[in-house]
């Protein structure tokens, strides 16, 4: 994490360098700016969408529908997962039904949602809430079958019941499991909801870039790109930042380690 | 004796109870298809859609529609191997790389690439080479962090035996580093290809231009539902199929990494 | 007197990746109340196992009793600690201690006073809100036997539990053990693989056959605890003692790498 001004300009002067030589690009009619909007442009077409309410019906409709989804699968997935790992019935029924999903294109069944549930709210939510659901089922599952035996046997021999140890035992030693799940599955969330709304919506941020581009309004559709990435980006570091607080017991801050460079 | 909480039983009684359970699945498919429960668009009956697979084949369009995404995903997928691998190993050993790589790296890994497919599409057409660098933006990423994680980690005292047994620096690249990650490159790649073939089939299903996607949504806008159900099924077949190619591959280089 | 453990005839099976394995074949044992016994034997001779059962954490075949009642699981009435210490990570050293207290749900001003009692008995009062992963091996110990004290349990089951920690420490924890045992008086049952361990804190030591195990000596152990560890370990009587179980359990371990 950044722990100074100065750290903060070393790490993001590579991208202020970019940014440079890509205006230096557009103003010098290096590119075609037909193609490649300059980064000024760029940022005046975000600060209209910002300051109208392009990007608060699109985007927040978008997040709404990722963030929707991603809660509930949270919740059934979570469920799922212990389940599975404390009965083997349950897992041996369960688990081809999932380990099936596991290799299936998840924006294959957006067509298949349409024919359902129609476009709108309904069908992105359901599209994410279905394609986080693996992930988390998974890491819950490898989280809670993890739990050390003795852990298990510590708690029974001071008096816990079998409801106490699911909640008090189990759980706990999964966190960092699932919130790895939950990570994997907010960058599905997000991708899933764009899709959906690309193949098929009336609203949403993955709507209008779409049809920015097919207006020919390039700038704008930079833009909106841009607003995109800035929020899946503040999204990811949000939930780092919410594991890293839950986890503060974890011996190896794994649940902030994978993926990218802190 | 003390270890981990054991997984449930992998014996024969789980395996007949998974049977039973898919079976159990289709057979109430087929019955609730057939008894017209819900209307045929929802749900077509299994010998529908076994036909519609059936036809799709017999008229080449399903074999050439998949060799289209296929060749799409995998083309992405070898620049991303090359360009992640070597960018991997070059931040792992270049500072000024690293320094200079890192923003755009974590700007981008949690960013949805699909977003960038009007851009791309408008820098390269609709045809293969914009889906083909979707796929490979898309897919550059895990293979990327996991050959900088693995590069990194390279125990030193390897690097160093070798150079005092006279290896000169490319020789080290080949014979000690890239062996060393090769673990976790594979690791990466079995989360890539599944990537590679979501962003291959995505991008068809919005853009159009060919491909299993774009006929999914052909079939789909002409509530030709036993073709949609017929191409999901191909997908999640290629899938799996692609996914348990890459395990065997796997035990076939069983690797000398303490943890598998 | 009746006994206060009592196990007869008790065998135990378990399945492994080479298929079953026997770890216990018809062992007996009698402890009586306030007695601190030690089971000792060569590595893998059950004598884990046999602890796990008489907790109530295994099912075996034969009787196992505690006061005369049939043991169906573990209970409050068998405290434990193991080697790998098993603290609740996400509970401070104080919050780990009062786990049992709450469970039973104990008044709060009763909780204070156990934990703040056992606290000062292992001489944390500095770390008591403390997270495990910030105390060293022997702490974590501490609170191990803490925590089993604070549920009151009539009878300490112990597997291996200073095993982890270097020579210094584990002299220390042993004196605090024996001090705590002479104050307490309770019921202790005791697996170790150290045998000096064993003559200088049990006054009865259990050797094991190798596997499939069963209790194949005894050794009472007349110590008189009340001086130095330097007078105790430097007397006639440990010394005497002590020879004749590390033979035993020699012979014992001699046993099995014949036949295996």
């Amino acid at each position: 994490m950044v722990r100074s001004i100065n750290e903060a300009v070393l790490r993001l002067s590579p991208i202020a360098i970019v940014l440079v030589v890509w205006q230096a690009a557009a103003s010098f009619h290096w590119v075609d700016t037909a193609f490649l909007p300059a980064p000024a442009a760029v940022a005046r077409a975000l600060g209209d969408l910002l300051s109208g309410h392009e990007i608060r019906d699109n985007l927040f409709v978008t997040l709404f529908r990722a963030l929707a989804g991603l809660f509930l699968a949270t919740l059934s997935g979570v469920w799922f997962g212990i389940g599975m790992a404390r009965s083997w019935v349950f897992n041996a029924i369960v688990s081809p039904v999932v380990g099936a999903t596991y290799s299936l294109p998840k924006t294959a069944i957006v067509p298949l949602l349409i024919l359902w549930v129609g476009i709108g709210n309904a069908m992105g939510i359901l599209a994410v809430y279905l394609t986080c659901l693996l992930p988390i089922i998974v890491q819950t599952y490898h989280g809670v079958c993890a739990t050390p035996a003795v852990a298990v046997w510590s708690a029974q021999s001071l008096g816990a019941d079998r409801r106490k140890i699911l909640w008090q035992i189990f759980l706990p030693y999964a966190l960092p499991d699932i919130f790895t799940g939950v990570r994997i599955a907010l960058g599905f969330s997000f991708v899933v909801a764009i899709s959906a709304e690309m193949i098929a919506s009336t609203t949403g941020i993955g709507r209008l870039i779409f049809m920015y581009g097919e207006n020919g309004s390039y700038d704008y559709m930079f833009a909106a790109v841009a607003s995109v990435v800035i929020a899946a980006f503040l999204a990811d570091r949000a939930l780092l930042y919410v594991s890293a607080r839950c986890l503060r017991w974890h011996e190896s801050h794994a649940a902030s380690e994978i993926g990218a460079f802190g | 004796m003390s270890g981990d909480t054991a997984e449930p039983k992998a014996g024969l009684r789980s395996y007949a109870l998974s049977t039973l359970s898919i079976a159990v699945i289709l057979i109430a498919w087929e019955s609730v298809a057939r008894a017209k429960l819900v209307p045929e668009l929802f749900l077509p009956s299994v010998s529908a859609v076994l036909l519609a697979l059936r036809d799709g084949i017999a008229d080449r369009s399903l074999p050439i529609d998949l060799g289209v995404s296929l060749y799409r995903a995998f083309a992405g997928l070898l620049i991303a191997s090359v360009v992640g691998v070597a960018a991997g190993i070059a931040m792992a050993r270049s500072a000024l790389i690293r320094w200079f790589l890192d923003p755009f790296v974590s700007l981008a890994f949690p960013a949805p690439k699909i977003a960038f497919l009007p851009i791309f599409v408008l820098w390269f057409g609709i045809d293969h080479l914009s889906k083909v660098l979707l796929v490979a933006f898309s897919s550059v990423f895990p293979i990327l962090i996991a050959t900088y994680s693995a590069a990194i980690s390279v125990n030193h005292l390897l690097i160093w035996s070798s150079l005092s047994l006279g290896s000169s620096q490319p020789m080290i690249m080949w014979r000690v580093i890239l062996p060393a990650c090769y673990p976790r490159i594979f690791s990466a790649f079995r989360v890539a290809v599944p990537v590679a073939l979501i962003t291959a089939f995505t991008a068809e299903m919005v853009a159009g231009g060919g491909g299993m996607g774009a006929a999914l949504m052909y079939s789909q806008r002409f509530f030709e539902s036993p073709t949609v159900f017929a191409y999901i099924v191909t997908m999640l077949a290629v899938g799996l199929v692609l996914d348990k190619a890459m395990l065997a591959i796997r035990d076939q280089f069983p690797s000398w990494c303490e943890s598998n | 007197m009746t006994s206060k453990i009592t196990v007869r005839a008790v065998s135990k099976t378990y399945n492994s990746d080479a298929g079953e394995v026997l770890a216990l074949q018809g062992t007996d044992l009698e402890v009586k109340q306030g007695e601190f016994v030690s089971l000792v034997g060569p590595s893998g001779c059950g004598k884990s196992t046999l602890l796990y059962i008489v907790g109530g954490f295994l099912a075996a075949n034969g009787t196992v009793l505690i006061d005369d009642k049939i043991v169906d699981g573990p209970g409050v009435d068998r405290g434990i600690v193991f080697q790998e210490y098993a603290l609740f990570p996400w509970l401070t050293v104080r919050r780990n201690i009062l786990y049992g207290p709450r469970l039973q749900n104990l008044p709060a001003k009763q909780c204070d006073e156990i934990a703040n009692r056992l606290i000062d008995v292992i001489g944390l009062r500095n770390f008591e809100n403390r997270y495990p992963r910030e105390l060293s091996g022997g702490m974590k110990q501490r609170v191990a036997i803490a925590r089993m004290l604070a549920g009151d349990p009539t009878i300490l089951l112990l597997d291996e539990p200073f095993g982890a920690l270097d020579a210094l420490t584990r002299e220390t924890m042993q004196d605090e053990l024996l001090r705590i045992w002479l104050e307490m008086r309770k019921t202790v049952l005791m697996v170790t693989h150290d045998v000096n361990e064993a003559v200088y804190l049990s006054n009865r030591i259990c050797v094991m056959s190798a596997r499939p195990g069963r209790i194949v000596e005894e050794f009472p152990v007349n110590l008189d605890r009340n001086g130095t560890r330097e007078a105790i370990v430097l007397s006639d009587e440990y010394n005497r003692v002590r020879n004749k179980v590390w033979l035993a359990v020699r012979q014992q371990a001699a046993t099995q790498t014949t036949r295996a």
